[in-house]
């Protein structure tokens, strides 16, 4: 089913392409060729592109399990990128506040921060969700709004604003930022380039370490199963012993710290201030088609997280090389959604999940997407 | 799910956006060297009737004029100018130029990753994470005399002040400025200087909204000015200062654009104070067409055409048109130099 999406919006672009007088094949030749540096004609070197697509992709994976964590138990979390907002501020905070610590302390402080960051964060709607009913659907999405406009506050004449009108933050300490793979060094030449040049960082063992925390906590842990069980039947989970409030709070907790843990590492990897390049960041809403796209699994995510971050990378070079828009980048990407989308409409005339009555104390209708994730629709990879 | 209904306008208008672009480009190829120019957009894409478009104007035009081989790519996001500007530095570009001052810091690091490549940057320089300027041998800073720009909009405000042509003529006019910072000053300098030589018993109120997004937040110093009897109000606050133009839309007085030509944002823009980025943008591939480039900053003002003013909504008085011409001339030939600090 993702294959088929991927190869829908594929298929619907190429037509575009071709209905509007340009060539397909030297789009996507430019596509493959920026995204994993395959096949490059115009002296692209590919080991740039690969490095410029895991750049891409290590937020991605992190918000994107983020994402799938509270998928599995019903709930919809739109609020990744506020999330990861909140975990890049606590990160640059503690990173600018703290800067003559040593790495040792100043590093683990930073993205252990920024987890903290976004577990409070998504919490609130958490906490919400399980006290009051309110839907997370909408708080999380206000809170999205909360830390755009609160990193703007604190760039833009706030507190951690750099000089009057540079809209961005100090610099976080050397000893807060995570080492590239290769030396960060303009003299020394690897794969025919400075070696700086190349900003994959190594972020990249703490994203697939998350995505493992991810799968081994959903599918070989008491908790994964109670959250799984939550998911299914809010009812048949509490009928078993199942605290659904607990539940729901600690799976939104766990959710934010992947989301704030992917802010910090974006802030310590790559960026190392606040800029306002966050006001308009899209991370954490490109999440939600990652872990759509994975089917909420962790190998899943991983590729669509791939495919994403290639895409990204690639439409640039699509552009300069091909001569068309990156913007047909948005197209696919959108296309891909909305395959996806179309498939859950299905799903629901099947009559699968989603028949339910909401329980009288928690207003839970489960959000349409859900029943992707549950074993009903999808066989997970990982289940014996 | 509002960013998701929002994300499908994006798709509707990313459609029409990639219908016009798929024309697909080709460079002119001739017995010479073919000169490669890249662009890289900041975030406001080529369609933001502001810089980026207006540098794009400026590759067209040395395309047709030099036949070079001018690409262009649009930044999706802060994190792409690095990787942009580094792909058309790793394919040898001739000139690999940013637009607008975002791209400061990604134009520092990349510049010093490619001593060999000549960087431009329209409004800013090559800096590192603390702002400072780096002074990399292979960057030049494409700067504005924003008081150039400013001085001639002044004329306008003061002349219609003096000759009692604006909407209620008690010698008050009014500037409305984002923050504090040199470029912004240079403009309301300029602007106030003439204004105070056209007509010497006017008042000229300037005001900070501290901010060059939120048009709420300019309409608030704005309306303030109108009612102390501003009836020409000057913005230099760009997105912010869409307030200025629509609150004194709505009080029924002149307003003047910044940056670039914004008749269209309110009836009440009579003119616009104009930095010329497409001849900027030109200037500075011509230099290195003709093995001129250097480092450091190149400047535009009035004498070289890189600074100006636009007449929008206004039906020019020919004195007016005449007195224009007669300043413009002066600061040409030197007789008169508008200041870049605002006089008291």
């Amino acid at each position: 089913m993702p294959v088929g999406s991927v190869l829908f919006a594929f298929v619907i672009g190429a037509l575009i392409c071709v209905v509007t007088g340009a060539n397909p094949i030297a789009a996507y030749a430019g596509l493959v060729c920026g995204g994993l540096g395959i096949g490059c004609t115009q002296g692209e070197n590919p080991a740039l592109q690969i490095s410029n697509t895991i750049v891409f992709f290590i937020p991605l994976v992190t918000t994107g399990v983020a994402v799938a964590l509270p998928f599995r138990a019903g709930l919809f979390n739109i609020g990744a990128e506020g999330q990861l907002l909140a975990g890049s501020v606590a990160c640059c905070a503690i990173g600018i506040k703290f800067a003559d610590l040593p790495a040792p302390i100043l590093l683990p402080m930073v993205l252990v921060g920024g987890m903290a960051a976004g577990a409070i964060w998504a919490g609130i709607a958490g906490v919400l969700k399980a006290t009051v009913g309110a839907h997370e659907v909408v708080t999380t999405i206000m809170l999205n709004y909360v830390a755009q406009w609160l990193v703007r506050f604190l760039i833009v004449g706030g507190p951690l604003e750099l000089a009057p009108g540079t809209s961005k933050s100090h610099p976080i300490g050397a000893g807060a930022q995570l080492p590239t793979l290769l030396p960060a060094d303009n003299s020394v030449i690897i794969f025919g380039l400075p070696a700086s040049v190349f900003r994959v960082h190594s972020g990249l063992f703490i994203a697939l370490v998350a995505a493992a925390v991810f799968a081994f906590l959903l599918w070989r842990t008491a908790f994964g199963y109670e959250i799984r069980a939550v998911g299914q039947s809010q009812k048949a989970a509490r009928y078993a012993g199942v605290s659904v409030r607990r539940t729901i709070v600690l799976t939104m907790l766990i959710a934010g710290a992947f989301s704030g843990l992917a802010g910090a590492v974006q802030i310590a990897g790559v960026d190392h201030n606040l800029t306002d390049k966050f006001f308009n960041d899209t991370t954490g809403f490109d999440a939600i088609a990652v872990a759509l796209l994975g089917l909420g699994s962790a190998v899943g995510i991983v590729l669509a997280a791939l495919l994403f971050g290639a895409l990204h990378t690639g439409g640039a070079i699509m552009q300069s090389d091909a001569g068309i828009s990156s913007n047909l980048v948005l197209v696919l990407q959108a296309l891909i959604l909305f395959s996806i989308a179309a498939n859950f409409v299905g799903a629901i005339r099947r009559g699968l999940p989603f028949g339910r009555r909401a329980s009288p104390e928690l207003p839970t209708e489960l959000p349409p997407a859900a029943g992707l994730m549950t074993e009903a629709a999808v066989p997970p990879p990982g289940k014996t | 799910m509002g960013h998701k209904r929002l994300r499908f306008l994006g798709v509707v208008a990313a459609a029409m956006v990639f219908t016009l672009a798929c024309g697909g480009t080709t460079g002119g190829g001739t017995p010479t060297k073919t000169y490669k120019i890249g662009l890289v957009t900041d975030i406001g894409g080529l369609n933001d009737k502001s810089f980026n478009h207006l540098a794009d104007v400026g590759l067209e035009k040395a395309k047709t004029d030099f036949k070079i081989q001018a690409d262009v790519k649009e930044s999706k996001s802060g994190d792409d100018y690095v990787p942009n500007l580094t792909d058309f530095a790793t394919k040898n570009y001739d000139l690999v130029i940013g637009v607008g001052f975002l791209m400061q810091e990604a134009v520092g690091t990349v510049s010093g990753q490619f001593p060999n490549i000549h960087f431009a940057i329209i409004d800013g320089a090559g800096t590192d994470s603390k702002g400072t300027d780096l002074k990399h041998s292979n960057v030049q800073s494409l700067f504005f005399k924003e008081q150039d720009a400013g001085a001639m909009v002044g004329v306008i405000a003061g002349w219609l002040e003096k000759n009692g042509k604006a909407k209620k003529n008690k010698h008050v006019v009014g500037a409305v400025g984002g923050i504090s910072i040199p470029p912004v000053n240079h403009y309301i300098a300029g602007y106030k200087w003439a204004a105070k030589m056209e007509d010497p018993s006017i008042q000229v109120l300037v005001g900070y909204s501290n901010n060059f997004t939120d048009p709420a937040k300019c309409a608030g110093v704005a309306t303030s000015q109108i009612n102390q009897g501003a009836d020409v109000l000057f913005q230099v606050a760009g997105g912010c200062g869409l307030g200025v133009l629509q609150s004194a839309g709505k009080a029924g007085v002149y307003s003047i654009g910044v940056d670039a030509d914004q008749k269209d944002a309110d009836p009440s823009v009579i003119a616009s104070a104009l930095k010329k980025v497409d001849v900027a943008t030109y200037t500075a591939i011509k230099n290195v067409v003709n093995n001129q480039f250097q480092a450091g900053a190149l400047t535009f003002e009035i004498k070289n055409g890189g600074a100006g003013y636009s007449v929008d909504n206004l039906d020019l008085p020919a004195e007016l048109k005449a007195e224009l011409d007669k300043i413009e001339g002066q600061i040409k030939s030197g007789a008169l130099t508008p200041p870049a600090d605002i006089p008291a």
